[in-house]
């Protein structure tokens, strides 16, 4: 291997946007055996290959590298690509976020809560009302983060890992504060205000995500910014070396979201006065919103690395964004700043 | 302009203005013919009744102002966000039982211009009219 054998070349990267990304497209090049070294950018989207081309082409080199990064969801190429914003995917990402939303407005019409008849709670109504709550106005703003955190985290090259772990903490939170919450009879609700000022962060947070996963303006790269940078590094990157403990810790905070089935569990958990009761209650309640929410966080995973991501994750983002500023009016409305806007 | 998003453009318009049109229906507005419930009074107290599950009903109640009344909300197997009432005006926050009645009083100065009610998370709204 002789130096003179060696080029260096500079591509374009389509699909880079964070730290993570830089280490994944290093390793990767370099894994090519032709390939000695490999610097990316994440500023300027770009990265400089060292390597033994021959006397291929810069345009074949580049189809060359991109197979091996394709299945990762980056695209190399030799000229800058214009800033393509996949507005051609708004033709499909809008009706379809549409007829979701519409749909989503039609299950609050059809009266899913009159499904339960008991009053009294059991185990098996307890998984009910969670089957409920994860296609009810819960979905809203659970649902919603969810849907928010896990297609900015798959966007971002997160991996199953990440998901799995938020529902692990989500499952063993419930089982430990539903525990907590029969043993010590204290509801740990929060109060009025604590619930507005939670709905409005959580509604903002979603606002930040929606509009991230657009990826349409050049400014909410700036806007990515505002979210902390700790909180978006472990919660939403879930990179190689991701913290185990923040996604797991997300799934244990969403026991505090204001949902209303959340609470009326909680506060049938309390009446039990018993840790276990409390917390298989609460676990029960958990494992029926599950299929709803696993829904959402693996399958936007998934459709992550398919053609039509594109389409996808425009689309989530205008359901993520409309559900924002729905969570936000309402939040807005308890707090009686506003009369409501809605009534499902 | 492309055919293509020509058609989409009009579906998510269509789309958006059939959503609006199911969220939006307030009270005040749409079915006029419509007998708004008024509110009962018994032995000079005034009582209002309202259910909660799945939403509140009646949505809109008229009621006499400036004079003693109980709110009495009621719940059946209510474990939707109905049974967390909140009523702004009042700085009144509760989660109900699942089932049971619940009386909210309000007092003669409180009876007056719209009392809105709603739940914790703002879905659900019902209003109370004093005249």
């Amino acid at each position: 291997m002789s130096d003179k054998n060696q080029k260096t070349l500079v591509f374009h990267v389509s699909g880079m946007h964070c730290s993570a990304c830089i280490l994944m497209t290093e390793s990767e090049l370099m894994e090519i055996p032709y390939v000695t070294h490999a610097k990316s950018n994440l500023k300027t989207h770009s990265v400089e290959v060292t390597g033994e081309f021959g006397d291929k082409s810069p345009e074949e080199i580049a189809e060359e590298l991109s197979r091996t990064l394709r299945t990762h969801g980056y695209e190399l190429s030799v000229e800058k690509m214009q800033k393509n914003a996949g507005w051609g995917d708004f033709t499909y990402a809008l009706p379809i976020a549409g007829v979701i939303i519409l749909a989503f407005i039609l299950l609050q019409k059809a009266g899913l809560t009159n499904l339960i008849t008991s009053s009294e709670v059991s185990y098996g109504t307890a998984f009910i009302i969670g089957l409920i709550a994860s296609v009810s106005t819960c979905l809203a703003i659970v649902g919603g983060l969810v849907l928010s955190l896990s297609a900015s985290s798959a966007k971002e090259g997160g991996t199953w890992r990440t998901q799995t772990l938020f529902h692990i903490g989500r499952l063993g939170g419930f089982f430990i504060l539903g525990g907590l919450v029969g043993l010590l009879g204290n509801s740990m609700h929060l109060g009025l205000t604590a619930n507005v000022v939670l709905g409005s962060i959580v509604a903002l947070v979603m606002l930040i995500l929606g509009v991230n996963l657009l990826d349409v303006f050049h400014f909410t790269k700036k806007f990515q910014f505002t979210l902390p940078s700790a909180f978006s590094r472990h919660v939403v990157k879930g990179s190689k070396h991701d913290h185990y403990l923040a996604p797991v810790l997300v799934g244990v905070g969403t026991f505090f979201l204001p949902c209303g089935f959340t609470q009326s569990m909680q506060l049938y958990a309390l009446s039990t006065g018993s840790f276990m009761q409390g917390a298989l209650t609460m676990t029960v309640f958990a494992l029926g919103t599950f299929p709803v929410l696993a829904l959402l966080s693996f399958g936007s995973l998934n459709i992550a690395h398919k053609p039509w991501k594109g389409i996808f994750f425009k689309t989530a983002g205008i359901i993520v964004i409309a559900l924002a500023l729905l969570n936000l009016a309402n939040a807005l409305a308890t707090a009686g700043i506003i009369s409501p806007l809605f009534n499902f | 302009m492309d055919k293509s998003i020509f058609v989409s453009v009009v579906v998510s318009g269509l789309l958006i203005g059939v959503a609006f049109w199911f969220v939006s229906i307030s009270p005040n507005t749409g079915k006029d013919a419509e007998v708004v419930p008024t509110a009962t009074i018994t032995d000079g107290k005034q009582i209002i009744d309202i259910s909660a599950k799945g939403g509140y009903s009646p949505r809109k109640v008229v009621a006499k102002a400036g004079i003693p009344t109980i709110l009495r909300v009621s719940t059946k197997g209510t474990f939707d966000c109905s049974a967390s009432l909140v009523i702004p005006k009042l700085s009144y926050q509760k989660f109900l039982q699942p089932s049971g009645t619940e009386d909210i009083i309000i007092t003669p100065e409180q009876a007056q211009g719209t009392l809105q009610g709603l739940c914790s998370m703002g879905m659900y709204n019902f209003q109370v009219v004093f005249q």
